[in-house]
């Protein structure tokens, strides 16, 4: 019998999932390094709910709390406090999410003091209640930005932002970013062509340009063999990155149909 | 023996150096201590070099060399012994035109004097050795023994192993001030202690000159040289299988493509000398000829993803190294080496203690010490993870997802003797969070846990060995 593995039970992994179920009668496997479904939207989101039900119902099989760390020969290596399991596959989905660019992905030079985190472990600290600076310096406008500038706003912090950043206090030019101070971030350096402007802060969260967050080793790149990946980098919100994963699922579905 | 001394060695710097010889000290019967002024270990130079255990380094009859050939064979041992990653993989150095060609033959007649194994070759053999450089390379050597560590990793296992055996480690504890009764060290003075010792090491790197200025000692030569580099990710590295460097210059080494033990793949460093031990900046303009230059090497590189880039210091200075008594102040032992460090500390701490028992300290060998440090299962590299895991469950829960590094490994980084007291110190000890997604995953995770094993609350966690995450 023909099984699909898909890798990552966010909203797009879980809408993947449950149209290869619907769509093909082969065994579905979903996998995720959490012991719950819904990924950075979390468990308790009620399209997520209604999804993870959905995908029971068509017989998914969740494999949750488990991480995909290989594939190769059409085999996923699978890590867990439980033990190793290789699971068979005849193709995998990968819906592993998105990351912001990290500092060598945006040219960022200068010193490397502490206080500069990316934005996906800024959430992370905020929601569990760490305080975080006076003066933090916003870097990007992708996803994670107005959100966190929101937050940051809300606990007294004076945020700062580079070019269209709308949601900042205080707003600069958008250039390279050189970062300065040797303990913690004493400030930035933008350079903007033949300009450059002095920017005093105390933190700078990174949260630009959205890459696909990948860590399976055989399915890394776009060409990786035996792989389809389920990351868009700018469809938002969990009902429509479901609708985003079901859509490749089908493509591939078809493609199949048409290859066969 | 003084009784009144609260040591009989006192060691100033937790690099490579220092704790080599503290390992080795530490194994006989000697009350030895460290002074760190960072709250860690292999902070600056032995945090930031290319991981190299050289086999060649440079001309024949210095006593840097003479240390390189005594360390080159014991790599396997002392690495199985410390529990740390090694491997032999052999180095190809690459001629790209008539002139370089020349110059590599100076450089082989040198290895040849050294008494190191080397083999010409000649344009095919360089490409069959390895199969990423360039196709314009006109010839190359070929230095089988030449090998990769990682440089964290052997530092903390040297300063773990000391403290076990125990070396009485003291960090955060800047040297400001050396008491002298007449000619010799009485006591080093830092911002919370007084500290008594018969003998004085002095393996503070960078540092060293003002270390010995402070003792009135001789006036020493020692400056920052920094050094930047880029690192390429995993997937390009796992398909280079030798150290690739360039034809040595007549005054600096060049910018290599070195593979890592963590599986990633060094380019640099460059070599600009510097003022400010605390400037560890990279520009953009030094990093772009780090990768034209490694380009040139191997062209590939230039294709391959890049996950961080930093920069580094070495200690530059009037001598290349410096392991000998200072020539006013009798009980003040230099140990310091401009960037071989690594390379040459097994042997060094070897050659320190000899140093020290001809200069009068009684330190027979003591056979009740321990000699082996206590493998940490590691996830990524295990033949059989199911053992593993099957042992403790915890090995089974990755909190890095990019470089593999379980729950398990970050405990044991944070627990037992000299543990990691920081974000960096559990990075510096695990490899957490040095991967492709450079902590978008895992920092948050690893940032409780270090709160957690320090007693400390998330927000003032420390980040680095200076700085904390929050506040």
């Amino acid at each position: 019998m023909t099984t699909y593995l898909v890798v990552g039970a966010g909203p797009s992994g879980l809408g993947c999932a449950v149209a290869l179920a619907q769509g093909t009668g082969a065994r579905v496997v979903l996998i995720d390094r959490i012991p719950v479904t819904g990924g950075e939207t979390g468990w308790d989101e009620p399209h997520v709910r209604q999804l993870t039900a959905r995908a029971e119902a068509a017989g998914v099989a969740l494999r949750l709390g488990a991480l995909a760390v290989r594939w190769q020969d059409r085999r996923l290596l699978l890590i867990s406090p439980m033990g190793v399991e290789r699971l068979p596959g005849d193709h995998l989905f990968y819906a592993g999410g998105r990351r912001p660019a990290t500092q060598a992905d945006l040219g960022i030079t200068g010193q490397r003091p502490a206080g500069v985190l990316p934005a996906t472990v800024v959430e992370h600290l905020l929601t569990s209640g760490v305080a975080l600076w006076q003066r933090p310096l916003i870097i990007g406008n992708d996803i994670w930005a107005a959100p966190l500038a929101a937050e940051l706003r809300h606990r007294g912090s004076t945020v700062l932002g580079l070019g269209d950043a709308d949601w900042a206090d205080e707003r600069f030019p958008d250039g390279r970013v050189e970062v300065l101070g040797t303990h913690r971030v004493e400030g930035v350096r933008v350079h903007t062509g033949a300009d450059t402007v002095g920017i005093t802060c105390d933190g700078i969260v990174l949260a630009a340009d959205a890459r696909p967050n990948r860590n399976v080793d055989g399915a890394l790149f776009d060409d990786a063999d035996g792989v389809t990946f389920v990351q868009s980098l700018t469809v938002v919100g969990a009902v429509e990155r479901a609708a985003d994963g079901a859509a490749v699922a089908r493509a591939w579905i078809h493609s199949q149909g048409e290859s066969a | 023996m003084s009784p009144r001394s609260d040591y009989d060695v006192l060691i100033i710097g937790g690099g490579v150096l220092g704790t080599a010889v503290a390992e080795r000290l530490a194994r006989t019967e000697t009350r030895v201590g460290l002074v760190e002024a960072e709250n860690d270990v292999a902070e600056h130079a032995s945090k930031g070099n290319a991981g190299v255990a050289v086999s060649y380094y440079g001309a024949p009859g210095t006593l840097e060399t003479q240390l390189i050939n005594t360390s080159a064979p014991l790599w396997e041992e002392v690495c199985a012994r410390l529990d740390v990653p090694y491997r032999r993989i052999g180095g190809v150095m690459v001629a790209l035109d008539a002139a370089e060609a020349e110059r590599l033959e100076h450089t082989h007649q040198e290895v040849l004097a050294c008494g190191v194994a080397v083999q010409a070759l000649d344009a095919r053999q360089v490409l069959a050795r390895e199969p990423l450089v360039t196709p314009h390379a006109v010839a190359g050597l070929l230095l089988p023994d030449e090998g990769i560590v990682d440089p964290m990793r052997l530092t903390a296992a040297y300063a773990r192993l000391a403290a076990t055996n125990g070396c009485d480690f003291r960090f955060a504890e800047r040297v400001v001030g050396i008491e002298r009764d007449s000619d010799e060290v009485l006591a080093v003075i830092t911002p919370t202690s007084r500290l008594t010792a018969r003998f004085i090491v002095n393996a503070a790197g960078v540092g060293a000159a003002g270390i010995s200025r402070i003792a009135g000692g001789e006036p020493l030569v020692s400056r920052p040289r920094k050094g930047q580099y880029a690192v390429v990710d995993r997937a390009f590295g796992q398909r280079l299988s030798s150290i690739v460097f360039c034809t040595h210059l007549p005054d600096t080494k060049g910018t290599n493509v070195v593979p890592t033990t963590h599986g990633s793949v060094l380019l640099g460093p460059t070599a600009q000398d510097i003022e400010d031990p605390d400037d560890r900046a990279t520009d953009a303009e030094t990093i772009e000829s780090v990768v034209d230059r490694a380009a040139r090497l191997v062209p590939e590189v230039r294709d391959a993803y890049i996950m961080k880039t930093f920069a580094a210091n070495r200690p530059a200075g009037d001598e290349q190294h410096r392991l000998r008594f200072d020539t006013k102040v009798p009980n003040l032992l230099h140990c310091t080496d401009r960037s071989a460090g690594v390379s040459i500390s097994p042997a060094a701490a070897d050659y320190t203690l000899g140093l020290l028992r001809e200069a009068g300290l009684d330190a027979p060998d003591r056979p009740s010490a321990q000699r082996v440090l206590p493998p940490v299962p590691r996830l990524r590299t295990s033949e059989h993870p199911e053992r593993l895991i099957a042992e403790n469950p915890s090995s089974g829960m990755v909190v890095c997802a990019c470089e593999q590094v379980s729950s398990a490994e970050i405990e044991a980084a944070l627990t037992g003797p000299v543990p990691a007291t920081s974000v960096e110190g559990v990075r510096k000890r695990t490899g957490a969070g040095y991967g492709r997604c450079q902590g978008s995953l895992c920092l948050a995770g690893i940032s409780f846990m270090t709160a957690m094993n320090t007693g400390t609350d998330p927000a003032t966690v420390m980040h680095t060995t200076r700085g904390t995450v929050g506040s």
